[in-house]
């Protein structure tokens, strides 16, 4: 069964969120603070962590920063806290994704699934992934969109491959341009503006009503968490 | 410093020249034209006599009377050259003169003297009224002083002006930058209730002292600008009690529709959940789902609300500080659109973006809200089934953005009070808003450099356009932002 630690300090939300997550055959842990949680997390080696960013004793950052001293289990932040600096903090700090309270359990169990299908297979290894009509070969570096082949310069095919290996990942704007130029850039969000409109082009998406790319604005990209779409051959 | 009137007093010394240049004119003009008319002689004296009174005033009027009456005698009357006088007539003649110039200098000095004296009353009633009507205005004070004691430079022929006063403080000073200070004179500037501070003035070193006319004039204005000052306070000070009774009603209509807006989906979903819990309840699996439906729907109501509520507060805070980045519009919409396809689920949405849209410089979570707002407003008047449309094109320096709705539409006059806090329409058989969602919207554009209004869509229905202004590197269409390696295909 799926290990699942939840860390929270309201005891409502600990309730409900056991209540949903047993229901979805999940095998629950839930703390109340930070160290407790850090102690489970070492204790009962889960599958996934979900995380308030407010707790009494530890800030949830902090949390995640140990975290990732010595896991990679996925985190999904879970906060009322919605702006734009917190997300970017807890999510360079390690976090996988971010989801805001008041949230939609429905949200949360997409993501969660959608994490654990990040460990699960390594995409990175594979020899190619699939997307609905889109094929990324990555021995060869080739990209399909159907039988026509897409041509991509060297950084829109970086970019593409960070995100299709990381489908459903919240990845922010500092990560994408550390992992495709480079460990000196981090500031440049214009570069991606560019680069991400050129590669939406080229794949036929549309950033209004996207397929493929979805924005988190100010924050980052998401390859489109609907993964069961997603094949690997 | 130039005198800007005409009534300030000509010198003393340019009084006798005048006196003295004006008869000797006078006489060789006579002389010049050959003429030992004594009649002819006459007539031009008395004319420079005139003008001497009417230009220098009095003391010029009589120096010149005396200076003609010795030139006629010398060149005029027999034996010429000499200040003898042959005949009894010329003596009857030139005493004559002598009395009707003396009496003609005086009677136009004093003309000259009334003219001078109505135009410094009318200059300064024209002072005092601008200063009391700027004051009155809403112009910031310390410009109006500045303006005040610029006036007094001019009106006074003054080095320098201060107006110092609790509210502020005006001065004015001449561009020569040589001038040696001379007299100064300080004076309070006192009402009935109060004083207001000091008025003062200084003139140069080489002019003259201030004259007693003048000090009376002076301490008009100061009472003038003591009083206006009063009343400035005063205005301010019954505006901001205005203020303070109108926030308190809106306060209280605030308070009455909070509570109203929070109770009814809190009582719907404690009604919604009590009701499964109930002993003897039967529900239908369908049934029990609905009632379900409806606790998650209102919840959603009711973050939206509170939202809205902490976005309020965060406005009259002043803490609505948008933090701005170059961000792509279309970018911000897909994001939009996808958190709220669950309440897009009755309504078509078509969206047109321009291809190479420039970026705004905004911040992207205040943009998302306020495309959320208007989204939901739109939602909240469109009949089940029909089309929200949301397009956004370059429009010379800015991004506009149009969302459209095939609702009822606005009619002309509430266009403008839609953006206001608390107003709502009728949503017929939809819910209501908080009333708050587009004053919000209004806000943060507003705070980002924008425009946001309402219009007529074509074909009835309500467009709602709000304008950010482009990223200054995105302003050259022809330039669109490059990045080192980046190949363009």
């Amino acid at each position: 069964m799926t290990r699942v630690l939840v860390i929270d300090d309201e005891p409502q939300i600990l309730r409900a969120l056991r209540r949903s997550l047993e229901a979805q055959d999940y095998d629950v842990a839930t703390a109340e603070g930070g160290e407790e949680g850090l102690a489970l997390a070492a204790a009962h080696t889960p599958n996934l962590v979900v995380l308030d960013l407010g707790l009494p004793d530890l800030d949830g950052t902090e949390v995640i920063r140990r975290l990732r001293s010595w896991t990679d289990v996925p985190v999904i932040v879970l906060s009322v806290r919605e702006g734009r600096a917190d997300k970017i903090e807890a999510l360079d700090a390690g976090a996988d994704d971010y989801v805001t309270k008041p949230f939609d359990m429905e949200e949360l169990l997409a993501r969660m699934r959608a994490a654990l299908r990040r460990t699960d297979d390594d995409l990175a290894s594979e020899p190619e992934i699939r997307y609905g009509d889109l094929r990324v070969d990555f021995g060869r570096r080739l990209v399909r969109l159907g039988d026509d082949l897409v041509h991509l310069t060297p950084n829109e095919y970086g970019l593409l491959e960070a995100m299709v290996t990381n489908p459903g990942k919240l990845l922010t704007h500092q990560w994408l341009l550390r992992k495709v130029w480079g460990l000196g850039y981090g500031n440049e969000s214009h570069y991606l503006h560019v680069y991400v409109r050129q590669l939406r082009q080229k794949l036929g998406d549309d950033a209004a009503m996207p397929r493929f790319i979805i924005t988190e604005p100010g924050v980052g990209y998401r390859w489109s968490p609907d993964a069961s779409t997603a094949s690997v051959s | 410093m130039k005198k800007v009137l005409a009534s300030r007093p000509v010198s003393r010394g340019s009084a006798l020249a005048v006196g003295a240049v004006a008869p000797a004119a006078a006489v060789g003009i006579a002389l010049a034209l050959g003429s030992r008319n004594l009649a002819a002689a006459t007539s031009l004296a008395l004319l420079a006599v005139v003008v001497a009174g009417a230009v220098a005033g009095r003391g010029s009027g009589i120096v010149a009377s005396f200076l003609s009456f010795l030139g006629l005698n010398f060149f005029f009357t027999e034996p010429h050259h000499t200040l003898a006088v042959r005949h009894a007539s010329d003596v009857v003649a030139l005493v004559a003169f002598l009395l009707s110039a003396l009496i003609v200098g005086a009677l136009v000095s004093r003309v000259r003297e009334e003219r001078s004296r109505a135009e410094r009353r009318a200059t300064e009633a024209r002072l005092l009224n601008t200063a009391t009507e700027r004051f009155i205005s809403s112009e910031p004070l310390g410009g109006i002083l500045d303006g005040l004691a610029e006036a007094l430079l001019g009106l006074f022929g003054l080095a320098s002006a201060e107006i110092s006063t609790p509210i502020g403080v005006g001065t004015a000073a001449t561009g020569d930058r040589e001038i040696t200070a001379g007299q100064t004179i300080s004076i309070p500037l006192e009402t009935g209730s109060g004083s207001f501070g000091d008025l003062t003035v200084v003139r140069a070193a080489d002019e003259e002292a201030f004259s007693p006319p003048e000090l009376g004039l002076l301490k008009t204005l100061a009472a003038q600008t003591a009083l206006a000052i009063e009343r400035a306070a005063l205005d301010g000070e019954v505006r901001e009690a205005r203020l303070q009774v109108e926030a308190s009603a809106l306060r209280a209509a605030l308070f009455s529709s909070v509570t109203h807006d929070l109770r009814t989906p809190l009582s719907s979903i404690k009604a919604s959940a009590s009701g499964l819990l109930a002993e003897g309840a039967h529900y239908s699996e369908e049934e029990r789902r609905d009632v379900l439906r409806t606790v998650v729907e209102e919840a959603d109501h009711l973050n939206l609300i509170v939202g809205n509520l902490l976005d309020l507060a965060r406005i009259r805070a002043g803490a609505l500080v948008p933090s701005k980045q170059p961000m792509l519009i279309d970018e911000v919409i897909g994001s939009v659109l996808q958190r709220m396809r669950r309440s897009l689920e009755h309504v078509a949405v078509r969206t047109t973006i321009r291809p190479e849209l420039p970026r705004v410089d905004a911040d992207p979570i205040q943009i998302g809200q306020v495309l959320t707002n208007i989204i939901e407003n739109a939602i909240r008047f469109s009949p089940r089934g029909s089309e929200i449309q949301i397009a956004a094109a370059r429009w010379r320096s800015v991004v506009q953005v149009r969302v459209t709705d095939q609702g009822p539409g606005i009619p002309l006059e509430d266009r403008e009070r839609v953006f206001e806090e608390f107003y709502r329409r009728d949503a017929g058989a939809g819910r209501g808003g908080t009333g708050l969602g587009l004053a919000i919207a209004r806000a943060v554009v507003v705070a980002h450099g924008g425009t946001i209004q309402a219009s007529a869509a074509p074909g009835g229905g309500t467009a709602v356009i709000f304008e950010l202004p482009i990223t200054k590197e995105d302003q050259h269409p022809d330039r669109p932002a490059t990045v080192p390696g980046s190949v363009t295909t």
